[in-house]
């Protein structure tokens, strides 16, 4: 609840911060749109050239680029920035100033900072999702909706646990600050269905770097071609990996604390 | 001359110490820039797979060759310079720069080159391992093409750079250019044959990357050293370049003056 | 079961405190430290690429004590100086009391919790202050930045507008208010900062450096804001800072540590009797100095102007012998400036006689 209300409050501030400079507003919306355009001329050509790719009809893939800018617009909207701002304010020792607050450390330090305009993303995502419905016709039952939900949860869950498990090696070394980089420049790969890739890239983006099941689980979940096997290993990662990244963040803390020592 | 060739040994020698200090980021950066060709490879192999094999006469293994080879190429032609060039007119970095009596260029050159030097390092170790893994078809590959190759990457590398600068002078003008390279970065992702050989795009599309420049920056020189070209593309492709750089370097002077003109107007 | 465990711990200070005031007044400490101790183990390796390899898979540490077996209380109200060199353990010591940093060993006692367990009842009471550091938001406007603040402390609303009315009065804060903190100057960034820090009437406040880099308006302004808070929220106030004039201005009581350890606790005045063994004699008179080195020692000496410095004993005999043999106009007797006593605390061939002098003053 409490949680809630500060990011809430965050959000309100950092969108009333930025509302004094309404250009942001409008860079971000033609970078959010130029890149959509970028995937659609892709799947377009790609299209031009085969009905299917992986097995993955135009409008099923519609639905993972879908997945792609909604989750990657949620990460960038607080994920990401709150815990680059983390790091940073580890290596500058403003981090103190979080510890002295009453409220869960890691609670604070992952919404700390908000990209507003990232919503610009989250809102392309939801309006592409919406057309690829449409596009695929047949309605989605309560079945197939609920494992979307749930996936995407999951996924965002699984997301949000690995950044904070890269994010909170700045506890032990002090030059990470681009570490988050890595999972900018591999969430890229999350616009295709992991499937196409090679094994040794897929097994990598699903468990070194879990794309996906932040993105491919969900979408196929919506398209009705989620198995119960890979519906039960999402939920079981959503909410083990959570845990692991609470538990290393806290060993992270007592190391900074010096309680470890 | 010899001014100008101690600027570069002395950058070439700081920007090594430099970017030995930022081996995660580099390492990070090699990622970003082995994964790119990766997943367009991934995804025409995939079509060509679907497609019984070939797709314009492109099979996997002729895929794993053009990304291969696009991934070496990109790695020596691209550059930072219009997200540098914003930063360092918002900051008031290129005052400084241009009080020295070696025009700001210089330094970017060799900076450049320095970095390609070193990227080298773990870009060819990165395409090797990629090559054993996709099994690309090199068959194409022939002396003469091998040969006219390297002017070729050399033009490439030139016009690129000779392109982004001017395109980076947009700072001058323009408070947020991120979105002016988003954009140029978009179409140059489809028009150079970055995301796509420009054989698999549509008619109308195709013809006028080939007329554009930058299909002479990257996928030209590809399709070139694969074999994909006859003797007589390849030297009108040559011949292209040396025009559309002869075209850049005027435009880019052009524009630099009067942005400067601009620049110390402002009073920065 | 509280009071029982002060009432043991904290017998000595009773003791002491009962001396000179009456049974009224005895208030339970607000920080109670024993014995306090932090040592870092720090990787240790020698120059040359060689060793840094070896220490690849051998580390070489060397434990250094930061702060070494301290012990102090601290009254209700209170405002007490934590004074030391660069590095003496004075930060060190601060982030233990504010639940920064675990101690390697010993207690520590504030308002009845152990600061480094970070327990939100405990948070919500004490606040600190980094001088060289900020903690409101960069970009967005001051009372933005409170208004996160008004959540994380779940300040009810009334009280919030009061406290801030207060402190926007106090200190003068209204036209900064709504600016973004990037275009303060570092004056208005530590009122800003202050005034944040105190938007939920802490009732300990641990103060490191709060006027670094300041001004000597603007810290004026800080130390009157400081004392005037203390007094009408009865805080208690542990603060360090280079600058002597903090000190003088606001504490009547110092705490010097040099080298994690303890050197002194009592009154500033009873810092300058203890540490300075000298006087300064600064004379006036007419014609050459002459040879004034059989007074004492001369620090400074022009035709008509002198100053020297002579042992506290001899003070009195030296005046004597310079006024019958010199032609004085004026002389004056004076204690040394308080820095140079500091500086004489802090010196290493002081450390020696200082540590004779370690006897918590009362």
């Amino acid at each position: 609840m409490r949680t809630l209300r500060l990011l809430w409050v965050h959000l309100r501030l950092g969108a009333l911060n930025e509302l004094q400079y309404r250009g942001n507003l409008v860079a971000q919306m033609l970078q959010s749109l130029i890149s959509l355009a970028a995937s659609l001329l892709g799947l377009g050509i790609v299209f031009s050239k085969t009905d299917a790719l992986g097995g993955w009809g135009p409008y099923e893939l519609l639905a993972i680029l879908g997945v792609y800018f909604l989750v990657g617009g949620i990460s960038q909207l607080v994920v990401q920035p709150s815990l680059s701002r983390f790091m940073e304010d580890i290596r500058l020792g403003a981090f103190d100033f979080t510890l002295t607050k009453p409220v869960d450390a890691q609670m604070l330090a992952s919404i700390k900072q908000i990209e507003v305009w990232k919503l610009v993303d989250v809102a392309i995502g939801a309006g592409v999702l919406g057309v690829a419905l449409a596009g695929l016709g047949e309605g989605v039952g309560p079945a197939r909706a609920a494992a979307f939900g749930l996936t995407l949860l999951a996924g965002v869950a699984i997301v949000y646990s690995f950044l904070l498990l890269l994010a909170t090696c700045a506890f032990w070394f002090v030059r990470v600050d681009n570490i988050l980089v890595i999972f900018q420049s591999m969430y890229e790969a999350g616009r295709w269905p992991i499937g196409i890739y090679p094994p040794w890239l897929r097994l990598s983006l699903t468990f070194l770097v879990p794309i996906g099941f932040a993105i491919t689980v969900p979408a196929s979940g919506l398209v009705g071609r989620l198995s119960g096997d890979t519906l039960a290993l999402a939920v079981a990662l959503g909410v083990a990996l959570p845990l692991v990244a609470r538990w290393f963040w806290r060993r992270g803390l007592r190391r900074y604390s010096g309680a470890s020592a | 001359m010899n001014d100008l060739l101690a600027l570069y040994r002395a950058q070439f020698r700081t920007t090594i110490a430099e970017q030995l200090q930022y081996r995660g980021g580099l390492a990070i950066w090699t990622i970003g820039l082995v994964l790119e060709p990766v997943i367009y490879l991934a995804v025409w192999s995939t079509v060509a797979r679907s497609q019984g094999g070939a797709v314009a006469g492109f099979g996997a293994a002729d895929f794993a060759a053009y990304f291969l080879v696009a991934l070496v190429v990109n790695q020596a032609t691209f550059t930072w310079i219009m997200w540098e060039m914003e930063y360092w007119i918002r900051q008031g970095h290129l005052s400084p720069l241009l009080l020295r009596p070696v025009h700001p260029i210089h330094r970017q050159i060799a900076v450049n080159l320095t970095f390609k030097l070193l990227t080298l390092t773990v870009v060819v170790p990165a395409a090797l391992i990629l090559g054993v893994v996709f099994r690309p078809n090199f068959a194409g590959i022939e002396p003469w093409t091998a040969l006219a190759f390297i002017p070729a990457l050399v033009l490439a590398i030139a016009l690129r750079f000779a392109i982004e600068w001017t395109l980076a002078l947009a700072a001058f003008w323009i408070t947020r250019v991120t979105a002016v390279n988003q954009l140029y970065y978009v179409a140059f992702l489809f028009l150079s044959g970055q995301a796509v050989p420009l054989l698999l795009l549509p008619g109308p599309v195709k013809a006028a990357a080939e007329w554009l420049p930058f299909y002479r920056t990257l996928g030209f020189p590809v399709e070139l050293l694969l074999g994909r070209l006859s003797p007589q593309d390849a030297a009108v492709g040559i011949v292209a370049q040396v025009g559309w750089l002869a075209v850049m370097v005027v435009l880019l002077n052009a524009v630099w003056a009067r942005g400067i003109r601009q620049y110390s107007a402002v009073g920065a | 079961m509280l009071d029982l465990r002060a009432a043991d711990v904290n017998s000595a200070s009773i003791a002491r405190f009962t001396l000179g005031r009456t049974m009224d007044d005895i208030r339970r400490p607000v920080i109670c430290v024993r014995d306090l101790h932090k040592a870092y183990s720090v990787p240790e390796r020698e120059a040359g690429l060689a060793a840094s390899l070896r220490s690849l898979w051998r580390r070489q540490t060397r434990e250094v004590t930061a702060v070494e077996r301290i012990s102090f209380d601290v009254a209700p109200g209170e405002i007490v100086g934590f004074l030391g060199p660069n590095g003496a353990g004075k930060t060190t010591t601060l982030k233990m009391l504010a639940g920064l940093l675990h101690p390697t060993s010993g207690e520590v006692d504030v308002l009845g919790f152990t600061p480094w367990r970070r327990e939100p009842a405990y948070l919500r009471q004490m606040t600190l202050v980094m001088g060289q550091r900020n903690q409101l938001v960069w970009d967005i406007p001051v009372a933005d930045s409170y208004e996160l603040n008004r959540v994380i402390y779940a300040i009810p609303d009334d009280q919030y507008r009061r406290t801030l009315d207060e402190l926007a009065d106090l200190l003068e804060l209204d036209p900064l208010l709504t600016k973004p903190v990037r275009n303060l100057s570092l004056g208005e960034r530590m009122k800003c900062e202050l005034a944040g820090a105190l938007l939920h009437r802490p009732r300990v406040l641990f103060l490191d450096e709060p006027t670094l880099g300041l001004d000597v308006t603007a810290q004026r302004r800080i130390r009157a804001f400081i004392a005037d808070y203390a007094t009408r929220h009865d805080a208690t106030v542990l603060l360090t800072s280079h600058y002597m004039a903090d000190v003088e201005a606001l504490a009547e009581r110092v705490i010097v540590i040099h080298h994690g350890a303890l050197r002194f606790d009592g009154p500033l005045d009873g810092l300058i009797e203890r540490f300075s063994p000298f006087k300064t004699l600064t004379l006036d008179f007419e014609g050459a100095p002459g040879d004034l080195g059989r007074f004492g020692e001369v620090i400074e000496a022009a035709d008509g102007h002198a100053v020297v410095r002579v042992r506290k004993a001899d003070a009195a005999a030296a005046t004597a012998r310079l006024l019958a043999e010199l032609p004085v106009i004026d002389l004056s007797v004076a204690d040394p400036p308080v820095d140079e006593v500091i500086d004489r605390v802090f010196s290493d061939e002081a450390a020696g006689a200082a540590d004779e002098a370690i006897e918590v003053a009362s």
